[in-house]
Order: C-alpha cells, then structure tokens, then sequence
C-alpha cells in the first residue's frame, strides 16, 4: 500500500514536470492560429481564436506565400540528407578502422577526435570561413556538405562502439573464409550495422537542420536559405508579428518532431549507451 | 549540437579487445580513416593553428593581415567590454553546469520508474533537446515578454511586479542560461538515467531492508556509486555551456548593453559583424585555451580520482 501511494505522488510530480517541458510547444502551436488581434489580448488566451475557422491556416499560409518557407524546407531537406550521407560514409570508415583494426597513430586520431568535440565551433569559423572564402565556395552548399564527408567525431565513436559489439565468431568465420579487409567492412560488418547507421543519420541530420551560425556566415542568397537560417531572418524581419513567427517555428520544428517521434527510443539509446561509456 | 560529444575516451586496452592480432595489410587502416585525418587537418588542426596567427594581425578578411604582435592581446585586457564578456561567460557556465546537473539527476531519479506511458514523458522532456535554439528562442522571448508574455501575465495575476525577463540588464544572461538549462536538462536526464540503470537493484533493496529511507539511500548508495557518471555529466555541461551562440543569438544578440554577451558570441560579433578579424581571433584564442584547460584537468582528475571510485 504504501508504494503505491508513493508511485501516484511520482506520477503526479512527472505529470507537473511534463508540464514544464511541453508548454512552450503547446504555446507555440496554439498562439500560431491566433488572428493579429487575439495574440495580443491581455490576459492572453489559451487556444487560438482561428482554429476550426475558415481562416484557420491563415498565418501559416502568410508563411509559405510572403515567406516561402515551402523552399527553404526543401533545401534543408535535401542539402542536410547529403550532409548525413556523408556522415555515414565517412564515419563507418573510421569507426571500422579504429575499433578493428591495428595500426600506429590510432589514439592519435582516436584522442584528436575527442579533443574535437570539446572545442566550441567560434574557435576554429574564422579560418574556415577564410578557407572557403578562398575557394570561392560561399554562397554554395559546399561548405555545408563537403566537411560532413570528412570527418564526424560523434558519429565515429558511435559506430566504433557498434563494430566493436558484433560478435567475434563472425570476424573469425570470415577471417577463415579468407576475406580481405574491404570485404570484411563491406560484406560482413555493414549489413549488420543498419540500426545504428539510421540513428546516426536521424542525429546528423537534425544537428545539421538545426544548425544556425554555419549556413547564416556561408550562405547569403535568400533562395538558398536553410530554414533555421530564414527562420531568423524572418525572426528580425517581423519582430512584432507574432503569430506568423510562431507559425514558422511550427514549420521548422514539425519535421524534425515528426522524425523524432518514430525514432526517439533509437535517438535516446544511443545517447545512453554511448554517453555512459568511459 | 551537444549530442557531438556522447562519448568519451575509452582506454587502450578497451580498443584491441575485440582484435587482438593485426589481420590486414599494414596500410589499408589509413585507406579507411584517410577522410577522418583529411578532415581534421583541414578544419580543426590548421584551422587552430592559423586562428593563432590572425590573433596577432589586424585584418578586416579584404586585403592582407597586418602582423600587430600584441596589440590585440593588450586591447583585450584593457577593454572593460571584454572583462564583463570574460565575467559573463564564467556566469552562464556557473548557471547551466549547476542547472543541468541538479535538474538533470533529479529528473532522472524521477522518471527512473517502471510504468506504462513513462516513454511519453522521457520523450517529451528530451524534445527540447532536438528543437533548434532559434525556435526554442522565439517561443520563449514570446512567454517572457513584457505586456502580452504569459509568464508575466500570470505573475501579474498573482498580484506581484514582474522583471524584465531580458532588458534587465541584472536578469538577462540568467534568463537565458536558465532557457538552455530547460531545453538540454531532457539530454542529461538520460545519461543520468543509464547511470541510475546500472545501479543493482539488489544494494538498494538490502538497503531498505536496513532500514534506510529514501532520501539516505539516494545519498549513500545511489550518489557514491554514481561518482563517474556525476563526473562524466559535470564535464559535459562544462563544455556544453561554452556552446552558447545560438540561444543568445535568437533571444538577446548579447543585449542589453554586452548584459548577455559571452565568448562564443563576441568572437562572432567582432568577426562577422564588425570584420575585425584579428581581435576576433584573439578573443576565439582565450576561449580555446580556456576549453584547453578545463579539458587538460579533467583528463588530469579523471585519472587521479574517478577511475579508481566505481
């Protein structure tokens, strides 16, 4: 008896910290179908006067038609899949050399790449923004593509781990079968690795789309705009307007709460599993 | 953005379990980790090397730099904008790594339950985390706003004055801080909760069969045998809170009066917006050499103190 009392007042207790956490996406949904007039009422009101009007999706049509947000999704979309893409590539490379193989200079690049991390991306910009300055590639999605195929630390240490958990009585079937090293990554290993293949792509993905200083220094073309980037631009342009920017904040969060929905388990194991090693 | 460093250094040893001989050619390892060492040359290694350069030059990115010696070094420490700027960063850090650690744990002691629907809320208070910081930004400038914000329509409401969330320029950097502490709590709350998973149940259960309550459990057993995970979640948040720029930049752009400006934003405002590259450069400096040194000793107290407590 007294347990489950205990465990209601817990439940009571998650249900109020929900709260906390939730209200501001309620909010923001809400005061997102709100006319010009009701977002400013005072107190303000809790559920949006245009729902289930005709005019219901009226803000966010302003959105896609004064703002062309439509756009600026599919750039993102398509630029910051690549982005991921490149992420897979390169970072399963890496992890299957540095969790199977032997060679010198391993903790070398293994010790850089933890060092990497630590180090906030203000530190390193400005050189990079002069590297691609120089290379005549602002104003492109180079520079916004081409790094993710050199590099991830995160994604390395993800699939390092991974590779290093797939059962040895594989490796050694096939070291007997007589598989050289390309074979044993690309016939033996990668197949098995599609779990966390997809969550590093769901995780490179989202940092990427949510990314800010990276694409606002490289990119200046409004057609060319990531929705992060316009959703800023937007944010200084219609300051006081509201409902329209809450209805853009909408827009560039529901992809990624629509991807996080179906792989948030995914997307929160491999923060337990690789966050607690060490 | 902080989900780039999950993981941490893993021992020696730990790397060859899996292979204990070399099966390939000697040179085919670095045909698969050649774009990793590409990558880190081109944009971490050289970009660090030449970002100390440029600290000792006076470049506006059009023309060449100027080779200045010191001068950026010495205007820094003169300039009273900088030392709030230095004072701020320290804040914000001392706000987030308190935050989150607190709120952190104590929301994974919460939900660290067995109970139908539990996943919704896990999810729930992780979705911040996946959210961008200029969403997150707007939504809350939105509640925390003077006439029309909720927040202070309710304080209103409760017949108390309400602050200036962010043009005090007493509470705007806390404000902030507290804002990145609510949208990454939900991220540490799940490394927190991997640690509490590894606790076994049995110490507990003996423990209440001794008698002991709750509140001596959690700080005799579940704290103590915590003590690399605390360590491990301290020195993430100590290096997440550096990683400020894009909250400040949606709520605040350092205002009011350099009230909310930090490191990562300066670098950024005196690179970007005034194209003062090379004072730009020198402030990135002290804060890689600030980073450097809080890493060096936490590698330094790693394997003095933690590694022998679990």
């Amino acid at each position: 008896m007294k347990y489950k009392t205990a465990s209601r007042l817990r439940l009571l207790l998650i249900a109020i910290v929900s709260i906390i956490y939730i209200f501001p996406f309620f909010w923001m949904v809400s005061n997102s179908f709100m006319s010009d007039k009701n977002i400013f009422a005072v107190p303000p009101r809790f559920i949006g006067d245009l729902l289930f009007t005709d005019a219901m999706f009226i803000n966010y049509k302003n959105v896609f038609t004064q703002f062309n947000f439509g756009l600026y999704t599919f750039n993102s979309i398509w630029v910051f899949s690549l982005a991921a893409i490149g992420q897979l590539v390169v970072c399963s490379l890496a992890g299957f050399a540095l969790s199977m193989m032997r060679f010198r200079g391993k903790n070398l690049i293994f010790s850089l790449l933890v060092i990497t991390l630590m180090i906030p991306v203000q530190v390193t910009i400005i050189p990079e923004y002069f590297l691609f300055l120089k290379l005549n590639w602002l104003d492109t999605y180079l520079p916004l593509i081409v790094p993710s195929f050199l590099s991830g630390a995160f994604g390395t240490f993800l699939l390092k781990e991974f590779f290093s958990q797939v059962p040895r009585a594989l490796f050694d079937a096939a070291i007997i079968d007589g598989v050289n090293a390309y074979q044993m990554f690309f016939r033996i290993y990668l197949p098995q690795s599609s779990s966390p293949m997809a969550t590093l792509f769901i995780i490179a993905f989202m940092n990427n789309w949510n990314d800010l200083l990276r694409p606002m220094l490289y990119i200046s073309s409004r057609k060319l705009y990531t929705v992060t980037v316009a959703l800023s631009q937007f944010q200084g342009q219609y300051e006081v307007r509201w409902n329209l920017l809450l209805a853009g904040s909408v827009l560039s969060v529901l992809p990624l709460i629509i991807v996080f929905a179906f792989s948030q388990r995914y997307i929160i194991e491999s923060t337990m599993s690789s966050g607690i090693k060490g | 953005m902080a989900r780039w460093h999950a993981s941490v250094p893993v021992c020696k040893d730990k790397l060859m379990r899996h292979t204990p001989y070399r099966w390939h050619k000697p040179l085919t390892p670095w045909v698969f980790v050649l774009p990793t060492v590409v990558g880190l040359l081109a944009f971490k290694l050289l970009p660090i090397v030449s970002a100390l350069y440029f600290s000792f030059t006076e470049w506006s990115l059009l023309g060449s730099p100027l080779f200045i010696k010191l001068a950026n070094y010495r205007e820094l420490v003169s300039s009273e904008v900088f030392v709030r700027i230095v004072r701020n960063t320290v804040q914000f850090s001392f706000v987030y790594v308190i935050g989150s650690m607190v709120f952190g744990l104590a929301l994974a002691v919460l939900i660290n339950v067995q109970t139908r629907g539990i996943a919704f809320f896990r999810a729930a208070i992780y979705l911040p985390v996946v959210t961008s910081a200029v969403a997150v930004g707007i939504v809350w400038n939105w509640m925390l706003g003077p006439t029309y914000g909720v927040i202070n329509n309710l304080i209103e409401a409760m017949g108390m004055t309400p602050p200036y969330w962010l043009a005090d320029m007493k509470l705007a950097l806390n404000t902030v801080a507290t804002v990145q502490v609510w949208k990454m709590s939900g991220y540490y709350m799940i490394i927190f909760l991997a640690g509490l998973q590894n606790i076994n149940a049995d110490v507990l259960d003996s423990a209440r069969v001794d008698g002991a309550n709750a509140i001596q459990s959690f700080f005799r057993i579940t704290v103590p045998m915590m003590a690399s995970t605390l360590f491990f979640v301290l020195t993430i948040t100590i290096i997440d809170s550096f990683k400020n720029f894009e909250l400040i930049y949606a709520m605040t752009k350092g205002g009011p009066q350099n009230a909310s400006n930090t490191l990562v934003y300066d670098v950024y405002l005196n690179a970007f917006v005034y194209y003062r590259i090379g004072y730009a450069s020198a402030i990135a400096y002290v804060l890689f050499i600030i980073v450097a040194l809080m890493t060096i000793f936490n590698f330094y107290v790693r394997k003095h103190l933690v590694e022998g407590l679990d």
